[in-house]
């Protein structure tokens, strides 16, 4: 199966500052591909590059099967978006949310399925500014799922959820990922990265560094003789925090 | 169009449920024009006249009861410190002082007549044209009287059943225009400065939609507002306070229909320069304040002082209150506002030429 997404030698610059260096990877159809790397290292320009919301200045960006830099349009009408930093229209229910983003891509949807979906059935007739961080990040994924995109991007999804909320988002993730959309996010969290993507490229000053499952990432580090000075821990701090407040979603 | 429409639709939806924007839009101005309605200013009453009777004979008194007949005077005298006292305090709009060698008689050749001298604030213009009018009238038709000569040209007053403009008739078009100057500027300046600074508009900008048709939703939605608000402003002005619209409704709404695009336009022409949301309320005063208060709102443009009268005169405010009252006032055709047709038209491409080039959807 050929590679859903396909860039090559992608190059943005503003002014002196290089952003995106010549990155070149491929995303297979139906994973999970997360790009990881700090602050400033040119994840979130890469990754609106793919969306078509920027222009590249060179190399080749090829998103389900469109060019993004000649029909940034048609890329848009075959992928769903969460931004970073972004917000729905105020005054708005979640319901007509859903179907305000449906007419932006001349389609209607059965909006209350979309809902249900994300786990939001019975918020349908709330305005979504009084929506918690969470259920917003889930109404987020319902509206990008209002197309029946090909590939799905999340910028940072989980950034400022409590745990509970982070997990439930990575069921939703799966369960979306096993319903044939690809998935690719950028994130700054590693155990997410690491629980929740079938490989993972780690980008630090606008290039790729090193690209794999993260498995492999770690047995190379391994193999280079790599061996951490603390003890293995049975449970992490996580597990405890979890273990005593519960899996369940808290309205926040 | 399909999805202009809907859109339109659904952005009509959300606004039934802003209700800060329901209340500036809808009930502030009724509250205005309520509030001035019934103050009732600017209503034609009386001219003070102050009398300093330095004679007080049987002529003076003569002429003074002559005076007292006339409805529109309202009559005081006193000693001629305090009479002028009350001039200077703007009780009174005119002071007339009768010389102590006052008479009504006819003067013979060559001797100097007695000479009446008036006093008149500089304040209250209006007034003391009236007054003076009036009092000279006085004085000539004595004049005619005593020297029996008849008048050389005879006036022959017949009353004529006009339209009785009460200053709320003269009120409302003011306030339909700031209303829709307002409307424009204010739903354009704070959703999209808003809307931009949230990420709102990047995130509808990552869908299909062309930047377009996503105006083209926002601009009609606004129009059909500003429609709607009209109609209520003018249904409360004609049942509530009786106003009489004299002119075509129809042309009342066209001419409200234009002003919108301009106002819409300066809108988007000044949210160009606008980057925060804290920038919005003050760009707003600039842009707004002075053509309430230079643009015939609430006063007549007569009240400008000179210097500002060329300001006045092209404020894009100016024409569509001007057409505006010309219609409903007076009854004026399309072909009377001519004039200030053109004016909005100009503004309108001069705002939107600005707009189209400062205008950004994204930050």
């Amino acid at each position: 199966m050929p590679p859903i997404v396909s860039v090559r030698e992608l190059r943005k610059s503003y002014g002196q500052i290089k952003a995106v260096d010549g990155v070149s990877f491929d995303v297979a159809a139906r994973e999970v591909f997360a790009l990881l790397g700090p602050n400033g290292a040119g994840k979130t320009t890469t990754v609106e590059i793919l969306e078509g919301l920027r222009e590249a200045d060179s190399g080749t960006a090829l998103v389900a099967g469109v060019d993004v830099r000649k029909d940034p349009s048609g890329v848009k009408e075959r992928i769903g978006v969460q931004l970073q930093q972004s917000a729905f229209p105020e005054n708005f229910l979640a319901k007509e949310i859903v179907d305000l983003f449906a007419l932006f891509y001349g389609r209607s949807v059965d909006s209350l399925a979309l809902l249900r979906a994300v786990g939001l059935e019975d918020k349908a007739k709330q305005k979504s500014e009084k929506l918690s961080g969470g259920q917003r990040q889930r109404l987020s994924i319902a509206v990008a799922m209002v197309n029946e995109p090909q590939v799905l991007f999340l910028d940072e999804p989980t950034t400022g959820l409590d745990p509970q909320a982070r997990r439930n988002l990575w069921e939703l993730i799966r369960a979306i990922r096993d319903r044939g959309t690809t998935v690719f996010l950028t994130t700054h969290y590693l155990d997410e990265a690491e629980v929740l993507c079938d490989r993972v490229a780690i980008m630090d000053n606008g290039r790729i560094i090193a690209l794999d499952s993260p498995r492999a990432l770690i047995t190379k580090l391994l193999g280079r003789g790599f061996s951490k000075p603390v003890q293995q821990q049975q449970a992490s701090l996580e597990d405890v925090f979890l273990d005593l407040t519960g899996h369940a979603l808290r309205e926040d | 169009m399909r999805q202009v429409f809907g859109y339109v639709l659904m952005l009509l939806r959300a606004y039934t449920r802003d209700f800060t924007a329901l209340f500036f839009g809808f009930f502030f101005p009724l509250i205005f024009m309520g509030l001035f309605g019934i103050l009732n200013f600017g209503a034609f009453g009386h001219v003070a006249v102050g009398i300093v009777d330095e004679a007080n004979n049987a002529d003076s008194q003569a002429f003074r009861a002559g005076l007292a007949k006339i409805e529109t005077l309202q009559l005081s005298s006193g000693p001629s410190d305090a009479q002028l006292e009350s001039l200077r305090k703007g009780d009174r709009d005119i002071v007339l002082v009768i010389p102590a060698d006052f008479k009504i008689a006819p003067a013979r050749q060559g001797a100097t007549v007695p000479t009446l001298t008036l006093y008149a604030n500089q304040g209250h213009g209006e007034q003391v044209a009236v007054g003076s009018a009036i009092l000279m009238q006085v004085i000539d038709q004595m004049s005619f009287a005593i020297t029996q000569t008849a008048p050389v040209v005879a006036m022959k007053r017949e009353e004529v059943a006009g339209r009785n403009l009460k200053y709320v008739d003269f009120l409302t078009p003011g306030i339909v225009g700031m209303t829709i100057m307002q409307l424009g500027v204010a739903s354009v300046m704070f959703s999209f400065v808003v809307d931009r600074q949230r990420g709102v508009i990047r995130r509808i900008m990552a869908t299909p939609i062309s930047r377009r048709n996503y105006m083209a939703a926002h601009v009609l939605e606004r129009l059909l507002l500003a429609v709607v608000q009209v109609l209520i402003l003018l249904a409360v002005a004609v049942f509530a306070f009786k106003v009489s619209i004299v002119g075509s409704l129809g042309l009342v709404l066209a001419i409200a229909i234009l002003g919108s695009v301009l106002f819409l336009c300066l809108g988007f022409a000044v949210t160009g320069f606008v980057t925060t949301e804290n920038q919005a309320p003050a760009i707003m005063q600039l842009v707004t304040l002075p053509q309430m208060f230079l643009s015939g709102v609430f006063f007549s443009r007569d009240a400008v002082p000179a210097f500002l009268k060329p300001v006045s005169d092209v404020l894009p405010l100016t024409f569509l209150n001007d057409a505006l009252r010309q219609v409903s006032t007076a009854g004026a055709g399309i072909v009377d506002v001519g004039g200030d047709l053109i004016g909005i038209v100009i503004w309108s491409a001069i705002t939107f030429v600005i707009a189209f080039r400062f205008f950004k959807l994204e930050a």
